[in-house]
């Protein structure tokens, strides 16, 4: 849920992707500026929180990495629930890693439906050379399930700050859409709260 | 003894013995631990320290009650049920509970009122319990005992008489059980208190009251279902959320003293509730402890290198943080509120990072992170894993579950639960035979004395001699097995070479001819020595005497 703090809002973005597609050098790279690098200050990168400032707005990004190894694939629904946003991240030189993208994305799609924005990341174009799955393909896949794709390199440092703000931007707009419905809720939340609130009229009354 | 004290005594070493007296000078050794003085003076000393502190904690109460009556005007003017009223009542007064009473806990039932004495003791004491003595209260928890005992008697023998013996007779173990806790509570209502103090006034009370409405609210309707409980604590945080961004009594307040204020609301009223909260006897949650217990120990021999955990178990260091963490894991059960909880997470959560960064020099990811974690539940296979999970995840102030770190770490030990409750060979990169025989116990993982290492050193030792004497059992086997190899070896070789000197023997029969000497020619024989030089004749030297 966007739970919207005194400081601003605060959105959850998922990592997803097969292992070393190279999703923990991103976020290190994004919340660090560091690349592979021995002054790497945090001991860990799998829990991770970027404040933006997006048009006035306070936002918060806690980024949550997350387990790649197959064998873990089955525990994606216990992460990603209540996520705003999720980066689905694949190696531009292996094409698996790109299938596996597509299973998330309708695992996400059927799950979440579109409550969700979604990020495709072809990561570490540095390796142009190699390059396993084709530009066209990605984009117009990324494009058929209402995704934006961006090519990013953690190494070079390419890509990824607009990637990051293109989401953060894109789940501000769709908190904005659902300001409506979550008012209904707030107010039906309300009703079971009355309990509760039946000692209000009662300090109310005496100030 | 005597002696060094001797030699010691003209360094000026010496002290007199007067000074290891206890201080009150019953005639005891003191020490310094218990700031010199004895023990039993000690266990007095702190007991009145103790109880200093909760009567200032329950006149605090008071005073906080007071000033509300004050500006609310005499209780009568509102119309209150008899229930409320004893809510209302100043012993009742809050969180705080009146001094020296044993089960603080007890729900303020109308039964409880009636059959045993009152949780605030008494009601009809009114605000004189505050002065109450020591004595008093001994007086009155025998009395109790005594009722208590008797009850029980025409509870067995006239299958109780009156309603409110037997109801009292029901509750005696239920406020044994609240005795035992009782502790826990009074630390948490002491530090609540302290917090309250410094507070300003209007919040202070209106904390106190709301938490105090609604820990009697939830103790009163004990017929509720899990799920309307933990809908009903959900909403008390939302509620005092809204509250405290909008009631006068918070006005000034900044957003880090609205979440430490929420922090202190949730760790009162969850150690108070604990008892009916935790573990509910309607759920199904025992079962399901037992079940992860169950499973979780069949699975001790799974390796961190199965789950691909990057650990470096002979580093000491690492070692050390290993048994750190799971001792956090194992702690998680003795904490009451679930802010305590998820934070024995976090900490273990911490403790795993640094290992993996002694093992491997980076930072750890999610793919590093979750593995070991899933190690760690398993080898500290932490006590009623489901239960405090499902705690946790009922009663946490949602703010601290879904967000930030905290959520983020607790999601991972729902995963790693779900992951060890799902586990198969597959999940492990075993064959289904190497599973299975793991799993029923008839093979262990190569290299996984580790696994099994039990803590005490001696049977470390033990298991450590016994695979070295399986070891060399096995190589005498072998030893012997080639020892009778070559035996038959060399029996056949033998039996072969008989076979064959047989063979040639009866193929070639030894047939004796007459030998022909040929004759000898002098002629011949003196042509033939001629060439050779003449035989040696022996000579005799003359000795020359050494001089």
């Amino acid at each position: 849920m966007a739970a919207s703090s005194a400081g601003g809002k605060n959105f959850k973005v998922v990592l997803l992707g097969e292992g070393c597609v190279g999703k923990t050098s991103l976020v290190l790279r994004y919340v660090e500026n560091k690349f592979n690098d021995k002054h790497i200050t945090t001991l860990q990168a799998s829990f991770l929180n970027k404040k933006l400032n997006i048009g006035g707005k306070r936002v918060n990004l806690d980024i949550w990495d997350t387990a790649g190894q197959e064998r873990f694939h089955a525990l994606g629904p216990i992460y990603y629930r209540d996520s705003n946003g999720a980066i689905l991240v694949y190696d531009i030189t292996d094409e698996d890693s790109f299938t596996k993208v597509k299973s998330w994305v309708k695992e996400l799609k059927k799950m979440l439906g579109n409550d969700i924005s979604l990020c495709i990341a072809g990561n570490k174009i540095d390796l142009e050379k190699q390059r396993n799955v084709s530009v066209a393909d990605a984009e117009a896949y990324a494009a058929s399930v209402g995704a934006k794709h961006f090519h990013t390199s953690a190494k070079l440092n390419k890509g990824i700050e607009e990637m990051f703000l293109d989401l953060s931007k894109r789940m501000l707009e769709s908190t904005f859409l659902d300001d409506g419905a979550s008012s209904s809720r707030a107010s039906k939340h309300k009703s079971v709260t009355i309990v509760e609130d039946a000692e209000e009229p009662k300090s109310g009354g005496c100030c | 003894m005597a002696a060094p004290t001797t030699t010691r005594k003209k360094k000026g070493f010496h002290i007199d013995e007067a000074e290891l007296l206890c201080k009150k000078g019953c005639g005891f050794y003191g020490t310094v631990a218990w700031q010199g003085y004895c023990s039993t003076c000690w266990r007095g000393e702190c007991q009145v320290s103790r109880q200093a502190q909760i009567e200032s904690d329950a006149l605090f109460a008071k005073r906080l009650y007071e000033s509300e009556m004050q500006q609310s005007g005499p209780p009568s003017t509102l119309a209150i049920t008899p229930d409320q009223q004893a809510s209302n009542d100043p012993t009742h007064m809050a969180l705080t509970f009146p001094p020296r009473s044993p089960k603080p806990e007890q729900p303020p039932s109308p039964a409880g009122q009636q059959g045993v004495v009152s949780p605030g003791g008494a009601p009809t004491q009114g605000g004189q319990n505050e002065t109450l003595t020591f004595d008093k209260f001994e007086e009155k928890r025998k009395q109790r005992q005594n009722s208590k005992t008797k009850s029980m008697k025409t509870l067995f023998s006239k299958g109780g008489k009156t309603p409110s013996r037997a109801e009292g007779a029901a509750q005696a173990p239920h406020a044994r059980l609240e005795k035992q806790i009782s502790m826990e509570s009074q630390r948490a209502m002491g530090d609540f208190m302290e917090f309250l103090k410094i507070l300003n006034r209007p919040a202070a009370q209106d904390l106190n009251k709301q938490c105090r409405a609604f820990v009697e609210r939830l103790q009163r309707d004990s017929n509720l279902s899990v799920e309307e409980q933990a809908e009903l604590v959900q909403d008390f945080y939302h509620s005092m959320g809204d509250r405290m961004s909008t009631h006068s009594a918070f006005k000034g307040t900044t957003s880090e003293q609205c979440s430490t204020m929420m922090d202190h609301l949730e760790k009162v009223i969850m150690t108070r509730l604990y008892r009916d909260l935790f573990c509910p006897p309607l759920s199904d949650d025992e079962q399901k402890d037992l079940a992860i217990q169950n499973r979780i120990r069949r699975l001790r021999w799974v390796m961190p290198s199965m789950l691909d955990a990057a650990l470096n178990e002979d580093n000491t260091n690492v070692e050390r943080l290993i048994e750190k963490a799971q001792e956090e894991l194992i702690d998680m059960n003795s904490k009451r509120a679930p802010i305590d909880k998820l934070c024995c997470i976090v900490r273990t959560s911490k403790l795993i990072f640094q290992m993996v960064h002694q093992s491997q020099g980076a930072p750890a990811s999610a793919d590093d992170y979750l593995p070991v974690l899933i190690y760690m539940v398993l080898k500290a296979n932490p006590p009623q894993l489901h239960s405090n999970i499902q705690y946790v995840s009922r009663f946490a102030n949602p703010n601290r579950l879904m967000q930030g770190e905290t959520g983020y770490y607790f999601t991972n030990l729902c995963c790693a639960i779900s992951f060890i409750e799902n586990l198969d060979a597959q999940s492990l990169s075993l064959t289904q035979e190497e599973y299975d025989d793991y799993m029923s116990g008839r093979a262990v993982p190569p290299g996984s004395e580790r696994n099994t290492e039990p803590i005490c050193e001696g049977l470390r030792m033990m298991y450590a001699n016994l695979s070295a004497l399986e070891d060399l059992r096995i190589r005498q086997d072998s030893l012997m097995e080639n020892a009778l190899d070559l035996q038959k070896e060399l029996t056949a070789w033998r039996d072969g070479v008989v076979d064959r000197v047989q063979e040639v023997l009866t193929s070639k029969p030894l047939v004796v001819k007459r030998f022909k000497v040929p004759r000898l020619d002098d002629d011949i024989t003196q042509e033939d020595n001629k060439d050779l030089p003449l035989p040696l004749q022996p000579v005799v030297v003359p000795m020359k005497p050494i001089a």
